[in-house]
């Protein structure tokens, strides 16, 4: 409840804030994007305005580990910069230049907008139904010409974690100095060609080495724990991967156990996003 | 001329800091990054079942509050294009090219800009000089828009 009610104080600010800015007006967005004609700076204010307080907001955030109703916050920036993310920002500039709006001010201008407002929302709202089709269709362009998508996310500088990897992303660890790969997905989840085994080859004809260590969800037994403490005994850095990263994540933070305070655990894991808090109890 | 364009940088900073401190608010006390386009996007792929409650309400503020300023204040002219074919295949642009991008504006905009994230950069500079060159072609060659 009281999530929802921050949420649309969030949303009626930011609905407040782009209506007193002129972003509602459109010709004031074609204004700003016409550099050759006459050019209208507002937006470039806006903008401006509205990043001063979230670099603030970032700083806080990096210091508070947790949001102030409990939420693992998003500190780590992704550094990815895929096909998906270059043709669609194209396509959406196309769109918000011809008539002037982009999701935020298309919904804050929807009730007084009339017809021409509610015509757009409909057509964005069919665009987002279409896309996630058109993304898989490029991600398997970049999967199939074997581009790395995977991300890798440190934990500690000798240790990474990321979620399901495939053959296409062994010769990026081995480049980012990876020495060795624990497996912590079951075999069972995922399709044949990503099995251990078939991990395995691809792994170890990089040159790297091969753990098998498959959790089933939950199950994070003692000997599972003590297997993933011996993989972390490398020359050099691991990298561990399963569905999203939680997995290898809490098994590491298990393994750790009474060396790092379980404090720093949960806000190291918090900080790419996943949630230690379930397991304190076994990280002290 | 000159007075009224003055009015507008006041207007546009302020609203710019009310939007600014919307989505401090957002990421520090929901721990979330406001991004327009992925907070209606999570509701319309299904990504965001779990978080669907939360969306809405973010969204009817984002509705509500300047339908309620519009109400009380009288509504400001948005000037969108009267063209239909315009209005459609924009709005499809923007749907579609924000859901590839993960981001839109306030997203890569402001939430990326801020924390110097390559990809929100990287998605700003080429929707901008998209725009930019959309604007050239359909305003000042073809004479359209």
């Amino acid at each position: 409840m009281q999530r929802n009610l921050f949420a649309a104080l969030a949303g009626g600010l930011f609905g407040a804030g782009l209506l007193i800015s002129g972003m509602t007006d459109t010709l004031k967005v074609q204004g700003w994007l016409d550099v050759f004609g006459q050019w209208d700076p507002t937006l470039a204010f806006v903008m401006g305005g509205a990043i001063l307080p979230m670099i603030a907001a970032w700083q806080l955030a990096a210091r508070m580990g947790l949001s102030r109703l409990g939420s693992p916050l998003p500190l780590r920036p992704d550094h990815r910069l895929e096909r998906n993310l270059v043709v669609g920002s194209a396509l959406f500039g196309i769109g918000w230049a011809l008539a002037g709006l982009c999701p935020g001010p298309a919904l804050a201008s929807v009730s007084f907008g009339g017809w021409g407002s509610l015509l757009f929302l409909s057509a964005m709202l069919a665009g987002m139904v279409l896309a996630p089709a058109l993304r898989r269709r490029i991600n398997r362009q970049q999967h199939n010409r074997g581009t790395s998508l995977m991300e890798i996310r440190h934990l500690t500088d000798r240790y990474a974690v990321s979620p399901q990897i495939g053959p296409e992303d062994v010769a990026a660890l081995k480049a980012a100095g990876f020495v060795r790969v624990i497996c912590n997905r079951p075999d069972g989840e995922i399709p044949g060609a990503l099995h251990a085994a078939q991990m395995r080859k691809h792994v170890e004809a990089a040159g790297l080495e091969f753990v098998d260590n498959q959790i089933v969800p939950g199950n994070f037994t003692a000997e599972i724990i003590a297997t993933q403490a011996r993989a972390l005994d490398a020359t050099g850095p691991v990298f561990a991967y399963c569905a999203s990263g939680n997995r290898s994540s809490v098994v590491w933070a298990m393994s750790q156990a009474g060396k790092v305070p379980a404090e720093t655990l949960i806000t190291t894991a918090a900080r790419w996003g996943y949630n230690l808090e379930p397991y304190r109890d076994r990280l002290g | 001329m000159v007075v009224s364009m003055q009015a507008d940088w006041i207007y546009g900073l302020g609203g710019g800091l009310l939007i600014g401190l919307a989505a401090a608010s957002y990421l520090l006390v929901n721990g979330r990054i406001m991004g327009a386009s992925g907070i209606i996007g999570g509701l319309t792929d299904g990504s965001g079942r779990d978080t669907w409650a939360e969306r809405s309400s973010f969204l009817i503020g984002l509705v509500g509050v300047p339908a309620l300023i519009s109400v009380s204040f009288g509504a400001t002219p948005t000037h969108l294009t009267t063209n239909v074919v315009t209005v459609v295949a924009a709005g499809l642009l923007v749907g579609i090219g924000t859901r590839l991008a993960n981001g839109c504006t306030s997203g890569h905009g402001v939430c990326g800009i801020s924390r110097l994230s390559l990809r929100g950069i990287v998605a700003t500079a080429v929707f901008i000089l998209s725009g930019g060159l959309t604007i050239l072609l359909f305003r000042h060659v073809l004479g359209v828009i």
